[in-house]
């Protein structure tokens, strides 16, 4: 039997101009795999809707290259008579009334909504096992975690049950499951999508990107939902490029930097092995590739736990039973609405989140803990922005190491946050970021981390795009490696 | 010897069109939570946007106060849990008020006094709750309309200088016409706090704050109350805790709400999701540019006119009368129009429960009836019957005048027909004004007017009159 969903978009999109096969067919061979899957990748399926979407567009014209292409959508992002949980007791039964802008712009491509994709609860997590509705596990080995917090978007793609998917990324929530699942994942610049109807977590540092199986589909989705919103006052009013356009184009004379602090002895060795064999092979194709130091990296962590969890508590406030989500049934006074909603409607690591960003924020703390971390980011923004004076693209490993098996660190607060020590600088610098499959640990794929300058998405998917050639993994969980 | 320290703080609704954050209608309607959108309920996802109206309203309110302007300004969120905020925070401006530093000028016992504007600051309304039968309802019609809160230095020395700063900044807030400022709607909130120290000490005394006070007359009553409640506990030698009280309008009182246990923890931090707004001189120089003429300028030009200071009064305190009082003060006798318009005109309107907008009494025809009056074509007496006429119907006043017969004889020839025999008639009253006896005249005027159904001109006809009586 053929598997169509298993042809890349471009070929895909032949056939349906061609009327060899229609929406439907996609749409039902997705719901069989997902269906027979049991990785827990989803929250709530949208099948319905879907087969109902898919016989509407056999009647029009494939007017572009993403038509009736199947997509699984995060769960904190917004979508219209969809549940919408976060993954969350305080969302469970949660259905909005509006739909996201990046939905809005998915939907004028007529792309199909498979579903919502599991995530850690409220996007707080990096291996999707705070999620509410349990842990997503990984496609290539069920023992070890997906990484998260868009654990479902990450093994869906990597388990072949959606083609794209949409992730968020605040800390590294959309690379380092990526990483872990053998899958592209990219964070855009800031600005550069628009998060209304983004479930906020920390709004200075969100972003919506795409999560695909090659660079080229990736700069697809790119497309699709990139570009100015009126509803979002940070959104960007740059004109948008087609993230394509460099794809295939030659990479020699671009210049790499790549800092010693993510090739440290922190960071495994099989890990920057895979790194280095990459960078072999860009030298030989005449890139300059460059060791450098950056300032400031070390206070990622630091710098996370204050701005993103101060921005965290205001944002997550909304949520206190009295409008919509969940309510304690346990009260006799406002007080106690409040404190047992919460206390009930949210998971461990959100309540310890909400707390420390509330404790940072608070009395004096503010300014010795928030205001300073807001000039430590502005510091450490400029020393990444300088590499790109002399630098085309910077390169390192995404993660520390490959996933890990699931427990390894739910019970120690700190370490979770570790996983994001190389991924976070680049959200507090605004930075686009990319991570991609290199290589494997064992049976467990390695992520290169590809960060770009502001708005050069375009130049990341270049040499993304030329590695992914170079290397060409067979990238199937359970297959040949 | 003890004195007072007052500052007040007052939040004042914007009229704009839609609410500051979102694009909901931002006006007032007995259907509870019609004017609302996701973004004015905190919905999960939803972002603000930001109403330039709203800047330019407070700008020109900064720019009417003095204030210093912050020209890169942001947003920060005031963060606190109650039932009528929606996002679990308010956005407000902390750290950069849009103005700072500016003052107003009353005047009190005749001498000028600056009290000093501390600042002006955007920020949003909450919804409203509405108690009924042990539930609370709310009604987000509110949520998210625009608000300026203006925060006085705490130079206020009496009650009655509080009431004279209120009115001073209610009458230059409606004079920009941003906001209504009705205290009884709710459009303008008043908050004082008093503290006493001892006159020679560096340091401010308890801070006692009432809230929410109903009227400006009640902010002095309140003060005044609470500065010798103050006075007596603190002269049998108590010690005061802060307080948040209310002014009870029934026994004239002040009422504990709540104490301050410990200082109010807003976890205040830039609000990400606004990005920083710069206020460029051009931007600033449109606002100045385009500012109305506000009610201490328009004194000024009534009071070089001539107009008296009560009617002056009357104009100004009654914006809706200004307004119109400005559309024919340039074109026609301004002191003959002040009087007729505090007078005959707001006369009728007051006793009918008439608005100024709603009377049909245009420029033209009030313009016409002030000619008419001072040439003599109708009396002041004829206008007050025309007048009432003018207001209930659109007719032009030369229709009202034909329609009630009231027109003048002012005819030289016809009036000295009638002056001749009326004059033939009455020797006695001839020889009565040889011998000085100005009353003559009177009486002679009367017996005119009766023969002419009180329509001869009484100008001319006094002209006329003491003529012909002089060459008899």
């Amino acid at each position: 039997m053929t598997r169509y969903t298993e042809l890349s978009i471009i070929e895909i999109n032949k056939l349906l101009k061609n009327k060899e096969i229609k929406p439907i067919d996609l749409v039902l061979e997705t719901f069989e795999k997902i269906e027979s899957s049991n990785i827990n990748a989803f929250i709530t399926l949208n099948k319905e809707e879907a087969i109902n979407k898919a016989i509407e567009l056999e009647n029009k014209e494939v007017d572009n290259i993403m038509f009736g292409i199947p997509i699984a959508i995060k769960d904190n992002i917004i979508t219209k008579n969809l549940k919408t949980t976060c993954a969350s007791r305080m969302l469970e039964d949660f259905i909005p009334i509006y739909d996201a802008t990046v939905i809005n712009k998915i939907k004028e491509k007529n792309m199909i909504i498979i579903g919502k994709t599991n995530m850690d609860e409220f996007a707080m997590g990096s291996t999707g096992e705070t999620s509410y509705f349990g842990a997503t596990l990984n496609p290539w080995d069920s023992t070890v975690v997906p990484g998260g917090s868009s654990s479902g978007s990450a093994a869906s793609v990597s388990s072949g049950l959606s083609i794209v998917a949409l992730g968020s990324d605040t800390g590294g929530s959309i690379r380092q499951p990526s990483s872990f699942c053998g899958v592209v994942g990219m964070k855009p610049t800031y600005s550069r999508v628009s998060r209304y109807g983004l479930v906020a977590f920390a709004s200075s540092l969100d972003q919506i990107g795409p999560i695909s199986r090659t660079v080229m589909e990736n700069a697809l989705l790119l497309n699709v939902i990139s570009g100015y919103d009126e509803n979002d006052l940070t959104s960007s009013k740059k004109e948008v490029i087609d993230y394509t356009r460099l794809i295939n184009k030659g990479i020699k004379g671009l210049k790499i930097a790549v800092p010693n602090y993510y090739m440290a002895d922190t960071i495994n060795s099989e890990v920057r092995n895979s790194v280095r064999k990459v960078i072999d092979i860009l030298k030989d194709e005449g890139c300059t590739v460059e060791n450098i130091d950056i300032d400031y990296l070390d206070y990622a962590i630091p710098l996370y736990q204050v701005i993103a969890l101060a921005e965290a508590s205001s944002n997550l406030a909304r949520f206190d039973g009295i409008r919509f989500g969940y309510v304690s049934s346990n009260f006799t006074n406002v007080e106690e609405l409040y404190k047992n909603t919460r206390s009930e409607g949210f998971g461990n690591e959100v309540k310890r989140r909400l707390m420390i960003g509330s404790y940072v924020l608070s009395g004096d703390n503010a300014h010795k803990y928030y205001e300073k971390a807001l000039l430590l980011r502005r510091e450490m923004a400029n020393a990444l922005k300088k590499v790109f004076e002399k630098y085309d693209l910077i390169i390192g490993p995404t993660n520390t190491d490959v996933a890990y098996p699931f427990g390894t660190k739910i019970d120690d607060a700190l370490k979770s946050f570790y996983d994001d020590l190389l991924t976070i600088p680049v959200n507090m610098a605004g930075l686009p970021a990319m991570s991609m499959p290199v290589g494997f640990k064992s049976n467990l794929p390695i992520g290169l981390h590809i960060i770009g300058n502001y708005f050069k998405e375009d130049v990341m998917y270049q040499l993304g795009h030329f590695i992914e050639n170079k290397l060409k993994l067979h990238l199937k969980p359970g297959g040949e490696k | 010897m003890l004195v007072p320290t007052i500052g007040v703080e007052v939040h004042v609704e914007l009229k704009s069109n839609t609410k500051v954050f979102s694009s909901s209608l931002n006006a007032f309607d007995n259907e509870p939570n019609k004017y609302v959108s996701v973004i004015d309920l905190g919905y999960p996802g939803t972002l603000p946007k930001l109403n330039k109206e709203v800047i330019n309203m407070a700008l020109s309110a900064a720019i009417a106060l003095n204030c210093k302007i912050n020209k890169v300004m942001h947003f920060d969120r005031k963060n606190y849990f109650y039932p009528d905020l929606p996002k679990g925070y308010q956005i407000t401006q902390n750290k950069t008020p849009i103005g700072y530093d500016g003052y107003l000028e009353i005047e009190i016992n005749g001498k000028k006094k600056k009290i000093g504007i501390e600042r002006i600051q955007i920020e949003e309304d909450t919804c409203k709750s509405i108690h009924v039968e042990g539930k609370t309802l709310l009604n987000a019609n509110r949520a998210g309309v625009p608000l300026i809160e203006v925060v006085s230095k705490p130079v206020i020395e009496t009650g009655e200088e509080a009431a004279l700063y209120l009115e001073k900044l209610r009458e230059i807030l409606l004079y920009l016409g941003i906001s209504d400022v009705k205290i009884e709607e709710g459009s303008m909130r008043c908050d004082a706090n008093i503290s006493l120290k001892e006159h020679d000490s560096p340091e401010f005394g308890t801070k006692i704050e009432i809230k929410n006070i109903g009227s400006i007359s009640h902010v002095k009553t309140s003060i005044e109350y609470e500065e010798k409640r103050q006075k007596e506990l603190l002269l049998k030698g108590e010690i005061l805790k802060e307080e948040t009280r209310r002014f009870d309008e029934k026994t004239l009182t002040t009422v504990l709400m709540r104490t301050k246990e410990t200082g109010n923890d807003y976890r205040y931090f830039p609000e990400p999701d606004i990005p920083y707004v710069v206020l460029s001189e051009e931007w600033i120089s449109e606002i100045k540019n385009n500012m109305p003429i506000l009610a201490d300028e328009l004194k000024e030009k009534y009071r070089k006119l001539g107009i008296n200071e009560n009617n002056i009064k009357t104009i100004i305190s009654n914006i809706s009368l200004c307004k119109f009082f400005e559309t024919v003060v340039d074109k026609t006798n301004p002191i003959s129009a002040a009087n007729i318009l505090t007078s005959e005109v707001l006369g009728y309107l007051n006793k009918n429960y008439i608005k100024i907008s709603d009377m049909k009494l245009n420029q033209d025809n009030f313009i016409k009836l002030i000619e008419y009056i001072n040439i003599g074509k109708i009396s002041s007496k004829q206008a007050k019957d025309i007048i009432p006429v003018l207001i209930e119907k659109e007719l032009s006043i030369d229709q009202v005048i034909s329609e009630l017969k009231i027109e003048q004889i002012s005819d030289e020839n016809i009036l000295l027909e009638i002056i001749n025999k009326i004059i033939d008639l009455n020797p006695n009253a001839v020889n009565d004004f040889k011998d000085g006896k100005y009353r003559a005249v009177k009486f002679l005027m009367g017996q005119i007017m009766k023969e002419t159904k009180g329509q001869a001109s009484p100008q001319i006809l006094n002209k006329l009159l003491t003529e012909e009586l002089s060459k008899r």
